[in-house]
């Protein structure tokens, strides 16, 4: 029994372990206290930066163009909203590359790096913002070795042929970039841009909340609780605010 | 053995006088003590988080700083050197030791109306004090108001010393407060608007008052901008633990009710809910304009996704946590330097025994710009039965500017 535990806790281990305890609790046990009223200091918030169009910030121009074009394949332009281009996904996906999403720098990456069952989810050493590179020049090279074309040059039942065909995994794109994960992160990452807050720079004007009757950015429905099988009267609201608040009207 | 028996006798007899004595000086620091507390002298002289009394921190006046000094019995940086007579001299008149002359921001106007008694106390209790050396130098205003001299000038134009007198004709609980409230309790010194020389105008004594950016508002019984929508209860209530069904303490008035109001007695703040009660005014009876249609729809879609979460959809607030915005005297004041301060800079309920949740409402200056709290605090003011004037962008814009400075 005790051969499957590589560390057999012996008596002696036991006590030095209670040791060790007793040395660094003082240590740790460090923590503030509070009497009196909670600290609290005026004029003082952390809201989300509000990202403003125009220019990239880490897509080049060339990947960008890409990038817009497999986002508008997407999520495209029909009778119930605009396109992922228009919506803003690109960009909101370039602003999430430079940042924290980007670097990984909230996650754990170190090593090891072994292969991942598929309910593990990406499991590689590159960050997103890596992967984005990567994966960008290896559909341009796949696509200009295999039609002489960039992916901005096909034809729209093409562009989805080929998407397609990266989804299940059915190409084999050049060093080593996996279809099938590349996709799914540019999908997951359209998706975001075009369902989150428009302060994050996709879902203009709150296109997609909108379509969905989502209210956005509210938290309290007391008014409304007992109003059965009534819309919700009020419109979608931004962190960033609404058009109404300009006193312009909607 | 006689002689024994006389000494015995004398020695307890003396050591009888002593505790009598002893138990007379305790019983004056102890009232000594609860003077403190109705004067609030904390509340200036005791630096948040600092030692007792051993000084403050500054006060921003119109026209210039002034930090309240160090009172402690310290002789060389304190009021260790003072006498008596010193102190309540002090008290009376503004002029100190060695004939200093203090700035009425220290508020003799309101303490001259103290009884000798109650300065007495009050003195035997801050010779106890633990003495703390810390060197204050709280003259700081601009030439020539440096010149402690001029305040020669100054009092001859706007002091008298005057004793309290109480008005036979009221009973004894209305004179209490009104000695409180006028005397020690220095009310007006927040609540009173002021002369262009800072000096009390008693003609509208207690209508409300702009200082340290913030407006204290009416304290009379005005219907619209002061208690009059306030019971006896209420107004007590509020006094003792900074929350009522109206409004809660924030600001200035937070650490007043912490320092001082929460503290006095319940006959002493039913003697000061008589008085206020019982003072009238018609300011602000006039019926404002209608503001502009346009910036209510705006303000109301800023209401919705800003402030009814926690104030309702009709303004009803909730409870003790979050104030009523109908009926809030706050809303009505004609001074709205304290509303865009609340929605700029978010602000703390004040910490009490009684209420010590101290919920917050958050800053909203990153998220609305001034012509946007104008609107919201516009339609605020003119919904739900409340009627006030319209706010302009260019007054939050000045609030804006004092608190990011």
């Amino acid at each position: 029994m005790s051969h499957r535990y590589p560390i057999r806790v012996n008596r002696r281990l036991f006590l030095s372990s209670v040791a060790m305890l007793t040395i660094t609790a003082p240590a740790v046990s460090l923590a503030r206290t509070i009497s009196g009223a909670l600290p609290w200091e005026p004029m003082t918030s952390d809201p989300p930066m509000q990202v403003v169009p125009g220019g990239w910030q880490f897509f080049t121009p060339q990947e960008a163009a890409l990038v817009e074009a497999i986002v508008d394949r997407l999520i495209p332009h029909d009778d119930l909203s605009i396109g992922g281009k228009e919506a803003g996904c690109a960009v909101y996906i370039d602003r999430q590359l430079v940042g924290a999403f980007g670097t990984s720098s909230r996650l754990y990456t170190q090593g090891p790096f072994k292969p991942a069952l598929p309910t593990q989810g990406y499991q590689g050493e590159a960050n997103p913002a890596q992967r984005y590179r990567a994966g960008l020049a290896a559909i341009d090279a796949f696509l200009k070795q295999r039609d002489g074309k960039t992916f901005v040059e096909l034809k729209p039942e093409d562009q989805d042929a080929f998407l397609t065909a990266m989804e299940t995994g059915k190409i084999e794109l050049p060093n080593g970039v996996k279809g099938p994960g590349f996709f799914g992160l540019m999908l997951q990452n359209t998706m975001e841009g075009f369902f989150a807050d428009p302060v994050y720079g996709g879902n203009k004007d709150m296109v997609s909340w909108r379509m969905l009757g989502f209210p956005g950015a509210r938290y309290d429905y007391r008014d409304h609780v007992a109003k059965h099988n009534q819309p919700y009267p009020q419109p979608p609201v931004s962190i960033t605010g609404r058009p109404e608040w300009l006193g312009k009207g909607a | 053995m006689r002689t024994l028996a006389l000494t015995l006798t004398a020695g307890l007899a003396t050591l009888a006088w002593t505790c009598a004595i002893a138990a007379d000086q305790a019983d004056q620091i102890i009232r000594g003590q609860y003077q403190a507390v109705l004067g609030d002298c904390a509340g200036c002289h005791t630096r948040p988080g600092g030692k007792p009394l051993a000084g403050g921190l500054p006060l921003e006046t119109p026209f210039g700083a002034l930090i309240p000094p160090n009172i402690t019995p310290d002789s060389e940086t304190g009021i260790g050197n003072w006498s008596e007579a010193d102190f309540r001299n002090m008290m009376k008149t503004g002029i100190g030791h060695n004939g200093v002359r203090l700035y009425p921001a220290m508020p003799y106007p309101a303490y001259t109306r103290m009884t000798d008694q109650d300065i007495s106390d009050l003195w035997a209790y801050l010779t106890t004090v633990d003495p703390i050396s810390n060197k204050v130098e709280a003259n700081q205003l601009p030439f020539p108001l440096n010149i402690r001299l001029s305040m020669w000038g100054w009092n001859l134009l706007n002091f008298s010393e005057t004793p309290f007198t109480p008005d036979p004709s009221k009973p004894a609980e209305w004179n209490r407060g009104a000695y409180i409230v006028q005397g020690p309790g220095h009310c007006g010194t927040c609540h009173t608007p002021k002369s262009f020389l800072g000096a009390d105008k008693d003609s509208v004594f207690l209508q409300g008052a702009s200082l340290q950016g913030w407006f204290a508002p009416d304290i009379t019984n005005n219907a619209q901008s002061g208690l009059g929508k306030w019971s006896e209860d209420d107004l007590i209530q509020y006094l003792k633990t900074g929350v009522n069904a109206h409004s809660i303490a924030s600001g200035p008035m937070a650490e007043a009710v912490e320092n001082s109001t929460s503290k006095m007695t319940d006959a002493d703040l039913k003697a000061v809910a008589v008085y206020l009660k019982s003072l009238g005014s018609d300011a602000g009876a006039a019926q404002p304009a209608k503001p502009d249609q346009a910036r209510m729809v705006a303000g109301e879609a800023i209401y919705r996704d800003n402030c009814s979460a926690c104030h309702g959809g009709d303004g009803s607030g909730a409870g003790a946590l979050f104030p009523a915005l109908t009926g809030n005297s706050i809303i009505a004041q004609d001074n709205t330097e304290t509303l865009a301060r609340l929605v700029l800079a978010g602000s703390q309920a004040v910490h009490t025994e009684h209420a010590r949740t101290t919920p917050a409402m958050p800053s909203l200056a990153w998220r609305l710009n001034d012509q946007q709290v104008a609107d919201v605090l516009t339609y605020v003011r003119n919904s739900w039965g409340n009627a006030a004037p319209a706010v302009s962008s260019g007054d939050v814009a000045a609030v804006r500017k004092e608190l990011t400075q």
